[in-house]
């Protein structure tokens, strides 16, 4: 699957990344990336997720061939 | 009625906001505006060369719209106008150019000020302040909230 990253997770992950799983949760792959990622972990325990044009919660499964988008909280002004 | 709001990723012109308020305003009687400018000091005050503005590339208009659609259903306001800088915007420079107008000068200045609030807190957009000691993200202040929140 695609997972693209928004503000401080775009700059400590990356803006795009494919991850290769398959019936995970939305909650697994924050646990995973916060793990792998320990600069990121508190940016993404505060950060929505996004899939289509909504946002989901934790549990809800991400399928392979799905894109998910982590918005870390916004600042504009 | 009209209700504009829009994403710039070129230079924002506060004057030529102005321009293009003031003249669907014909009629009314007030024009209130807010300019928001990129500040050349960090709030731990270190010296800031540039904001740059990560943005969505749905989410963020929508926003925009959000709010400002939402400022004209709430105010007696007759034209409602917010154009929003991303990317690269050096410091001095607009950031944010949020007006209304209306046929009495209260409902404007109230819809300028909610508008840069909830701007403030809930545009979509990733804001970094880049520098001589590098980069850092900026988020709202607990301030910013408590402004956004005296609107319910």
């Amino acid at each position: 699957m695609r997972i693209r990253l928004y503000g401080r997770l775009g700059d400590v992950i990356g803006r795009e990344i494919e991850l290769a799983a398959a019936e995970v949760t939305v909650g697994d792959i924050r646990r995973s990336l916060a793990a792998s990622h320990a600069a990121a972990a508190a940016t993404l325990g505060r950060s929505r997720a996004f899939i289509g044009d909504c946002f989901v919660t934790d549990d809800r499964t991400v399928g392979d061939a799905e894109s998910i988008e982590f918005l870390p909280p916004v600042s504009g002004g | 009625m009209s209700v504009v709001a829009l994403l710039e990723p070129q230079a924002l012109d506060p004057q030529l906001e102005l321009a293009e308020l003031t003249e669907a305003a014909r009629g009314d009687g007030a024009v209130v505006t807010f300019v928001g400018l990129a500040r050349p000091e960090s709030g731990e005050g270190n010296a800031v060369d540039a904001i740059v503005l990560d943005h969505h590339p749905t989410l963020t208009r929508q926003s925009l719209e959000a709010i400002a659609v939402a400022c004209a259903e709430r105010f007696d306001v007759s034209h409602v106008r917010v154009v929003h800088r991303c990317g690269t915007v050096p410091a001095g420079e607009p950031i944010v150019f949020a007006g209304a107008a209306s046929l009495h000068r209260r409902p404007a200045f109230e819809a300028a000020d909610y508008l840069i609030d909830r701007l403030k807190t809930e545009a979509v957009f990733w804001k970094r302040e880049v520098g001589d000691d590098g980069s850092n993200w900026v988020e709202p202040t607990e301030g910013d909230f408590a402004d956004r929140d005296r609107w319910g």
